[in-house]
């Protein structure tokens, strides 16, 4: 619209049925806007959104020649796209329309004072009309989508993600920081509540990742660094080298003459590898990796090689790659009690149940006897919450600094009863005592297998947190003392041949990192936040980038498998539709008047607006900030800590909010 | 690729609206069928959230609204569906529009037919606690905002039919048939509460005082019954000690249900937050078997609920509850397992912490035969790593149907169900 066309208003005031006129006299509402400045024409109306009241709209657009229309009725968040296409229909600008709630804002809360609440209507339509005169035609822009998704992490969520968005018909870039697909639940011995065995289970997926020709894997693999936006993103991802090209058979002769031997992470240390390994019996790929740190680089596997698939001389790999959407499912680190807690590293015979699950693995360090250190136990104590559920005030963390996990980890409680199971199988006559806080069997079907271990014969004792088990050491071996709530606090001292640690779960130690590469926020917990804790579990405050699995916090395996389909699901969207629409209601910078002093970007939550060089002006470069304006969100905070005056929130400008306040203000 | 296909969706709680939303993002066509006047399920009924304190009808109306107005989906709203059955790879439904006797596309929801019904009975929405007329909406933030005359209540005065400016009441309404058809289903029927009747030790039913947690959420609520006063039923006075139970009709081999309802410790304990807030000075006291704040924020909560808020957990079961004939005070019996002692204990008012049931109908499992676990929740093809396909090819589950679980778990496996009807449905 030219600057000098004479701005001409319509205001519709709303019924809302009785909901606004009970209580406001919108006869007298319309009387007082029909003398507002620029205002041609103003009407009440029983419900201005329902058919024959958008009509009306269209009639007066077109009749009183009207370039600027208000409705005062309910909230924006309900009916102001509706009514943005209602004038979109009549030929207007959609951002020339503007809103006044009369009824969140005036007749609900005031129903008792109805002259009070129409004096409040009539202001709230003043600022209206004061904004709507400055009100500027804004253009909803629209940017492509690159059709592919990347998904950080391919354990059973990531996995999981994976596999529906290539079955829905999406490429997927799958990045694994570890040499083999697979996660956390390769380490994992029989899964509760079915009893299954965790590979029996792992193994087909693992297969249907490798095989599916929409999906290209890059394992030993690492995000560098992120740029771009909802559907334009580009990462730029390193390829460790493993040292051993996909030559390799997997014959294993190089792991034969390897002379180093080094603590096996994937056993948490009970077992050996050598500095040439495959990580775990049906690793993916089924390609070896050298250790390079640990090996001596002594040249005998090159040796024994006969397909020359050793190369030590391998270089990283970057590479970039263009995606749409992102799924973030880097899982979770496990909590590693510091020396003392509970007598870890102090007594011999203490284990975590995650070492626990390794021995009981057919496929682990003791091919599935439970035998610690030669021999097998035949009592063995579970204490519970172990670095989860740590209440400041009863918990002293053991370092300074320490950070408390306040948080349950879902799945210890049930894991406890899958192992007492798995023991007392193998070893019935074993002695099995569980101490606990809370007894959280919560899933489905896990009550049930909480009565199953119960009915082995487990021994349930419940402690307070203020008064923790003690595990101390005699002659004898070990004994765990507990003061047990069930039976009226007494005292009771087991002698134990083995205790397990039920350790919780923590952030990954990487996940720092990874926000400040992806600009994703953290809870208090440390764990990765969604955007909303009930409505929106799965998005985080930037569009395009989605959370899956343990990221988030503790899950079990079936909620982990959820959460990899739900990413899938928000991911697929925009990917579908093949555009993201760009809201206009946006930062802009007067580049005139901008001194590049970069207090915007350090505000900015999104990433959305960053310095650039920009000129040179008289040779020297100059400093812009410039805005993504696909990131950013109109939140406006970079307009306020601006001490020049440079940026604008467009469709909320000072003027426009100035004009509101003098209008409010009477001045 | 082939033509997309459309998706049906059962039950317009917040399961299956989040579902319908993900797949009508997509671009498929969503026939969304409610059975209810309104969408919005089980969490338009609740005051606030845990562990967030957000109001649940601030959280979730836009999203009503973001169903209401979508493009891609057609709600098929006072409607059931009366057949399902294959054709090819595709189903074809049969769905019942059950007449509204009111013009839904000449209704403007303006409330003047309800103002002037004679008719008053006990509101479903309310659990019975507020009275509605015999042409209603069940909320006023109901999606789609058409009034529905309850042909059961209604004396057929014609008031309505008179006042109605829009003239949308048609008294003469016929039920009407439509059929479809779709590449996929999703099944979000959700739950009803336990019974409390069933567990007649604490005297439900027979009691004035002894209220379900679901009740307590109207009393609650600001847009409820008493304008969100907590007030004994008996004497409309405000209770100065309140009792919550835990496990009604839940981890009870009794009444046959073995299983936990996982919202029921949460739900307590923000409620019996919101009572002392209410009224500060509110004496509250759960008893529990195990409190099981699991999800994220849950055990901060409820650690705060105990040691900000002073609400009292007491570890036992409540063996039995007695009136006081006279004030219609509740006199608790149970055991404090920590301090071995009995305790008798006089309240104000009871709340029974009920759980979930599945409210997936007989009838329904006859159209669709859905396979059910020993409780009735829907079972899904594994439970580890397939948590929402059902062994009905085609067929999606999610929510509450499929067990109990809370808002945001509920959410996202709506979401995960919504990606496999979009791999199903693609084409």
């Amino acid at each position: 619209m030219p600057k000098e066309e004479e701005p001409r208003i319509g205001v519709y005031i709303c019924h809302c049925g009785i909901n606004i006129a009970a209580t406001v006299d919108v006869e007298e509402v319309a009387k007082y806007a029909e003398k507002l400045p620029n205002v041609v024409v103003a009407k009440h109306y029983v419900y201005v959104c329902s058919s024959p009241g958008q009509s009306m709209i269209k009639d007066d657009i077109e009749e009183h020649k009207l370039n600027r229309v208000i409705v005062a009725s309910c909230s924006p968040t309900m009916h102001e796209p509706t009514f943005r296409k209602v004038v979109a229909e009549a030929g207007l600008n959609p951002y020339l329309f503007e809103m006044a709630n009369i009824r969140e804002q005036c007749s609900w809360v005031h129903p008792k004072e109805p002259q009070k609440a129409t004096e409040k209507a009539k202001d709230l339509i003043k600022m209206a009309v004061a904004k709507s005169r400055l009100l500027e035609r804004l253009q909803v822009k629209e940017a492509g989508v690159t059709l592919r998704a990347l998904i950080i992490g391919a354990g059973i969520s990531g996995m999981r993600s994976a596999l529906d968005l290539a079955d829905r018909g999406f490429e997927v870039h799958l990045i694994e920081k570890a040499p083999s697909i697979g996660g956390r639940m390769a380490q994992l011995d029989e899964l509760y509540p079915t009893s299954e065995y965790a590979l029996d289970v792992l193994k087909p997926i693992m297969d249907a990742v490798t095989s599916h020709p929409k999906i290209k894997l890059f394992t030993n693999s690492e995000l560098e660094a992120l740029d771009g936006f909802i559907g334009n993103f580009k990462a730029k991802i390193r390829v460790k080298p493993r040292y051993v090209t996909n030559e390799c058979n997997a014959c294993g002769k190089c792991e034969t003459v390897c002379p180093i031997e080094v603590s096996n992470d994937f056993d948490f240390g009970l077992s050996k590898r050598k500095a040439v390994y495959l990580p775990f019996t049906v690793a993916m790929p089924r390609t070896y990796v050298i250790d390079y740190e640990n090996c001596n680089k002594c040249g005998k596997c090159i040796e024994v090689c006969e397909r020359g698939a050793i190369d030590l001389k391998e270089k990283p790999m970057k590479m970039e790659v263009d995606v749409g959407t992102i799924i973030v499912a880097t899982g979770h680190d496990l909590y590693e009690p510091p020396k003392g807690e509970y007598g870890y590293k102090v007594y011999d015979n203490i284990i975590t149940m995650p070492q626990l699950e390794r021995l009981l693995d057919e496929n682990g360090p003791t091919q599935g006897q439970l035998q610690f250190k030669g021999s097998t136990p035949k009592s063995v104590v579970f204490i519970s919450c172990v670095g989860s559920r740590q209440e400041p005030g009863i918990y002293q963390p053991i370092e300074k600094d320490q950070q408390l996990n306040r948080y349950c980890s879902r799945v210890c409680c049930t894991a406890t009863f899958q192992n007492v199971l798995s023991i007392k199988k193998k070893y019935p006559d074993t002695r099995i005592y569980y101490l606990y806080r809370d007894i959280r069997s919560f899933g489905k079907g896990h009550e049930e297998y909480y009565r199953k271990a119960s009915e082995s014969g487990v021994l349930f004792l419940k402690y307070k947190p203020e008064v923790p088990p003690v595990v101390s050491s005699d002659q004898k071996g070990l004994l765990v003392t507990v003061e047990d709530i069930l039976t009226n606090n007494e005292t009771i001292a087991i002698p134990a041949d083995l205790v397990v640690l039920n350790v919780g779960m923590i952030p990954r130690n990487d996940a720092s990192d990874i926000q400040t590469k992806l600009r994703i926020s953290r809870g208090a917990d440390g764990f990765f936040q969604e955007a909303h804790a009930k409505l929106r579990p799965l998005e985080t405050p930037l569009d395009g980038i989605y959370l899956a699995g343990t990221t988030q916090g503790p899950k079990d395996i079936t909620e982990s498998t959820i959460m990899g389909s739900a990413a899938a699901a928000k991911a697929a969207i925009p990917l579908a539709r093949g555009k993201v629409e760009v809201e206009p209601t946006v930062a802009s910078v007067n580049e005139d008047i901008c001194k590049g002093c970069g207090r915007c970007e350090e505000v900015c939550e999104y990433g959305a607006i960053k310095v650039e060089e920009t000129g040179p002006f008289d040779r020297v470069p100059m400093l812009v900030a410039k805005v993504t304006e696909a990131q950013c969100k109109g939140c406006g905070s970079c307009s306020v800590v601006c001490p020049n005056g440079a940026i604008t929130m467009r469709h909320f400008t000072k003027e426009q909010i100035k004009a509101m306040v003098r209008a409010a203000t009477g001045g | 690729m082939s033509e997309m296909q459309g998706v049906l969706v059962i039950g317009g709680g917040i399961a299956g609206m989040q579902a319908s939303l993900d797949l009508a993002d997509q671009g498929f066509t969503v026939y969304l069928v409610e059975r209810n006047p309104s969408i919005g399920g089980r969490m338009a009924q609740l005051d606030k959230t845990f562990p967030t304190l957000d109001c649940a009808s601030c959280i979730m109306t836009p999203k009503m609204v973001d169903v209401g107005r979508h493009p891609n989906i057609k709600m098929l709203i006072y409607s059931e569906i009366t057949k399902i059955s294959r054709a090819g790879k595709k189903f074809k439904v049969k769905v019942l529009r059950k007449p509204r006797y009111v013009d839904e596309t000449k209704c403007i929801g303006c409330g003047i037919c309800a103002q002037h019904c004679p008719i008053e009975i006990p509101n479903e929405f309310d659990e019975g606690l507020g009275l509605r007329k015999a042409v209603y909406v069940p909320f006023p933030q109901a999606v789609p905002l058409i009034y529905t005359i309850d042909k059961d209540n209604c004396i057929e005065c014609g008031l309505c039919e008179k006042v109605c400016g829009a003239e949308a009441v048609d008294p003469n309404q016929e039920p009407e048939e439509v059929e479809l058809e779709v590449g996929a289903i999703i099944v979000a029927t959700g739950y009803n509460l336990f019974d409390s009747r069933k567990k007649e030790e604490y005297g439900y039913g027979i009691y004035d005082n002894v209220i379900t947690g679901l009740e307590l959420e109207r009393l609650l609520s600001a847009s409820g019954p008493t304008g969100g006063h907590v007030l004994r039923p008996s004497d409309g006075k405000i209770p100065k000690k309140v009792a919550f139970l835990q496990c009604v009709g839940s981890r009870d081999e009794k009444v046959g249900n073995q299983y936990c309802s996982r919202v029921c410790c949460m739900y307590a304990t923000k409620e019996a937050e919101l009572v002392k807030e209410h009224v500060p000075g509110t004496e509250t006291t759960i008893f529990y078997m195990d409190i099981r704040a699991f999800g994220k924020g849950y055990e901060e909560f409820y650690i705060r609920a105990e040691k900000e808020f002073g609400i009292k957990y007491v570890k036992g079961r409540v063996a039995e509850i007695l009136e006081d004939t006279a004030s219609k005070n509740l006199l608790i019996r149970a055991e404090n397992i920590e301090s071995g002692e009995l305790i008798e204990e006089e309240v104000d008012m009871v709340i029974l912490c009920a759980g979930l049931v599945p409210a997936l109908t007989d009838e329904m499992r006859k159209i669709l035969p859905l396979p059910i676990d020993d409780y009735g929740f829907i079972t899904t093809a594994h439970p580890k790593i397939d948590p929402v396909s059902t062994s009905l090819k085609g067929v999606f589950t999610a929510g509450v149907a499929e067990g109990p679980k809370d808002i945001p778990d509920t959410v996202a496996q709506a979401s995960a169900a919504a990606m496999k009807a979009s791999i199903v449905a693609k084409g």
